[in-house]
């Protein structure tokens, strides 16, 4: 049979059979899933009707019913805050997530420009040393850390926290920039050094302008590795003036904890509150910055 | 070419090349202080901290003594003598085949299903969300779901119509399964959305052609699909497989009031013998121990991840 391909309307018309195939099938999968996701997410609903129950309804109802009022949300935010400290907690892991992240992939982009633009002996060298520094398990670092930081008096202090996140954060940006500066043509810094700019200009206005897109993405993936650090910050700071949220929300937690569930719960709401509102905010660079890992 | 090079005395050749090794050498220089804030910072928090720990391993260094008595391959010997590294070993076993099987099925489940459906975006987004969270904070939320009075139970005594008060925290047959489901629960997000990733670069012709050809949807995942994501699964296993050794937080928040707790992976056992007992050089003998088996298995995957794209192409 000859088929006219220039016939638009045939062709057309075939577009639209096939379209509506598939949405048949799909459009039955959506019910399952509907009823999967909600399964899925059990555990956030209870969250959210926890939240909103004092000690004593907690205690009577069951763990799933709704709430008999909104109103024992502020009292449960409130106990939580005091208990725990969180105000000053959250204070001390968002400057360190703020500072830490920006600080890490600021350095690691210099390195990445140093290692990709510059005639830099013995590049690759370089480059596998810090690499090296993805390969052991955070493990390996903990007790010299602890140690290290005892003999220098670096021990529960802001610094020397910032200083480890710092650290932690910089190889795996640094890969990843790496191979985004190399993508950048090399037209571009020659044309600007023969124009006589020096090689921090042409670093801050040619080259990082232009890998702002994964620069963005690998800062919040480091924002919210510090935020939600829970090694680390109970080994090297858990003095109430430094430590992370994570830790002071972990200290509520456990059978020693004389507080109810309700009380627990919201300040486990708190301390998510900044993460969830980023992936909710920069959803498109979040999920960049999840393919930057497996490349 | 060659008159201009004959007119040119050795003297200025050498000169030449000279001025060029130095103009390199100059910007090797710059090129070296826009990397040492990386070298430095890594080399002093990182690299030194793994040396030293494998020093610290091989002495009797604890949390109030000196550090002056070495011990051989005194806490080595020490950890295959107890049966708490044992133990540790056999759970942190079961962890990492865990994080390996469980989020890759049913993130691939997840993302055969969400394929081709309407709101494929919000679904993603409500798959992905846990991930988002700390594994702290998820441990908090999970520790009430199992508890006796918690949500499973109740889920539990609501279907079969009797009371039911497990503590699936609590009991050592439970404790590992439960904070697994609890980590697939976290983290099958990523794997589904990369997973998802993988599947759409792969061609729709030889499917199409399969189909025409009588091929049954299980054929065609086997013959077509699975080869093609192949590359995309092994990635997935080879981030799986890292969490699976050396997941912590969960555990430590999850099973605090568990009393066998110290050994329900090596991360635990790790943590509890330098910073509960301040064991510190036995600690660390198991951290060099943990990380000899992480970078062991790394090593493996990442030679079969270079055949496997090799076939590939």
């Amino acid at each position: 049979m000859a088929v006219d391909i220039t016939d638009r309307q045939f062709i057309a018309r075939l577009i639209e059979k096939e379209k509506a195939a598939s949405r048949v099938g799909g459009r039955w999968l959506v019910v399952p899933i509907a009823v999967l996701a909600l399964a899925y997410l059990t555990p956030l609903y209870y969250l959210f009707v926890t939240v909103f129950k004092t000690s004593q309804e907690y205690a009577r109802k069951g763990v799933l019913e709704l709430p008999d009022s909104l109103a024992p949300f502020i009292d449960n935010v409130v106990q939580a805050w005091n208990i725990a400290q969180l105000g000053q907690a959250a204070t001390n892991s968002f400057s360190y997530a703020l500072i830490g992240a920006a600080l890490a992939v600021a350095i690691a982009a210099a390195a990445a420009y140093g290692m990709t633009r510059l005639n830099l002996l013995g590049a690759n060298g370089w480059f596998m040393l810090i690499f090296t520094g993805t390969l052991f398990p955070f493990q390996m670092y903990l007790v010299p850390l602890l140690f290290g930081y005892q003999r220098v008096g670096l021990i529960n202090t802001w610094g020397g926290m910032l200083l480890v996140y710092v650290a932690l954060c910089i190889p795996f940006p640094l890969l990843v920039l790496r191979n985004s500066f190399s993508a950048i043509t090399k037209e571009v810094d020659e044309a600007a050094r023969i124009e006589g700019a020096s090689e921090w200009r042409v670093f801050t206005s040619m080259i990082v302008p232009n890998a702002m897109g994964p620069m963005i993405a690998l800062f919040l993936l480091q924002f919210t590795f510090i935020w939600n650090d829970l090694l680390f910050s109970s080994i090297l700071a858990n003095g109430i003036e430094v430590r992370s949220v994570m830790v002071a929300l972990q200290s509520l937690q456990g059978t020693y904890s004389t507080l109810g569930p309700n009380v627990v719960i919201t300040a486990t709401l708190i301390s998510s509150i900044p993460t969830v509102l980023l992936f909710i905010v920069l959803r498109k660079y979040f999920m960049a910055g999840l393919q930057l890992g497996t490349k | 070419m060659a008159s201009a090079a004959a007119t040119l005395s050795p003297q200025v050749m050498k000169e030449a090349r000279r001025r060029e090794r130095r103009a390199a050498w100059a910007q090797t220089r710059v090129a070296w202080l826009f990397i040492a804030p990386a070298v430095i910072m890594v080399t002093v928090f990182l690299l030194l901290p793994v040396v030293f720990n494998v020093v610290l391993s091989f002495t009797k260094w604890q949390k109030f003594t000196g550090l002056d008595q070495f011990a051989g391959f005194g806490n080595y010997e020490r950890l295959f003598r107890l049966p708490y590294f044992t133990e540790a070993l056999s759970n942190t076993a079961i962890w990492v085949v865990g994080a390996i099987v469980f989020p890759l099925v049913v993130g691939l489940g997840l993302a055969l299903l969400l394929r081709n459906i309407p709101f494929q975006e919000t679904f993603k987004s409500l798959f992905f969300l846990p991930r988002v969270l700390a594994p702290t904070a998820v441990g908090a939320i999970w520790y009430y779901v199992y508890a006796p009075r918690g949500v499973l139970n109740s889920v539990v005594s609501g279907a079969t119509g009797t009371s039911f008060d497990f503590g699936w925290l609590y009991s050592p047959g439970t404790v590992t399964g439960s904070v697994i489901v609890t980590f697939v629960w976290q983290t099958v997000g990523i794997t589904m959305v990369l997973l998802l990733l993988g599947l759409a670069a792969i061609p729709k012709d030889p499917i199409e052609a399969a189909r025409v050809d009588g091929a049954s949807s299980g054929q065609i995942f086997r013959h077509i699909i699975w080869p093609l994501l192949l590359p995309t699964v092994l990635v997935v296993t080879i981030l799986n497989v890292a969490a699976g050794f050396t997941t912590f937080d969960l555990l430590w928040v999850m099973a605090g009031d568990y009393p066998g707790k110290r050994t329900l992976s090596l991360a635990v056992y790790m943590y509890y013998e330098s910073f509960s007992n301040g064991a510190w050089a036995y600690g660390s003998a198991i951290a060099v121990v943990l990380g000899a088996m992480v970078i062991a298995v790394s090593a493996v995957l990442a030679v079969v991840q270079s055949r496997v794209s090799r076939n590939i192409r």
